[in-house]
């Protein structure tokens, strides 16, 4: 077995199923687990973004 | 402020397996133990959660820490990966190639091979909670 996935790709997998395991630990209904879920990874690809973009400048 | 869902039968029915008896299945098999409590939603979420980090990093072609690790980093990989109970053990069924820690997937996959370790061992305490009757 194995998958070839892009840098981004892999960490968006990573967050959304963490997010979701997240979601299932601190919510009791589907709804607010969803929304729980979906806010978690949006902010982890955010962070994600926001931390690869400052730490451009010291890749060059 | 969303409200809290009104107990249902499941979650007010005499949980029929002790603590420790939960703990060890949402160990081996990730989700077994909420479904032992009749919690269907947290036992496909955190089947799900742990399954594909696991899947995923084996398709990477991540590390997998033995239990014979010489140095500190080894043991603490070994305790993370243990974490995913079946995944762990099935290990090699899935990585036949063996890791790949030249290329940046490999080293992703071994991050995402300890998450999915970490994530179960995250439902293993949520489900002991709840038997012991300390979580909804």
């Amino acid at each position: 077995m194995h998958v070839h996935l892009s840098h981004f790709a892999t960490m968006a997998i990573f967050a959304l199923l963490v997010s979701v395991a997240f979601a299932c630990v601190g919510r009791h209904t589907l709804a607010t687990r969803i929304k729980y879920a979906l806010l978690s990874f949006l902010l982890f690809l955010a962070i994600g973004i926001g931390v690869a973009w400052l730490m451009y400048p010291l890749s060059r | 402020m969303a409200t809290e869902a009104p107990l249902t039968d499941a979650h007010t029915k005499p949980n029929p397996a002790g603590p420790a008896i939960v703990a060890v299945a949402a160990w081996i098999v990730p989700g077994l133990g909420h479904l032992l409590l009749r919690r269907w939603g947290r036992a496909l979420g955190f089947f799900l959660a742990t399954a594909g980090l696991a899947l995923g990093g084996y398709g990477l072609r991540g590390e997998v820490f033995s239990p014979r690790s010489s140095d500190p980093f080894g043991a603490l990989g070994f305790i993370a990966d243990v974490g995913s109970g079946v995944f762990y053990f099935l290990s090699h069924l899935f990585e036949t190639a063996g890791p790949e820690l030249s290329r940046a997937s490999g080293d992703y996959g071994t991050r995402l091979l300890a998450a999915s370790g970490i994530v179960n061992l995250l439902g293993v305490i949520d489900a002991f909670g709840i038997a012991r009757g300390r979580r909804g």
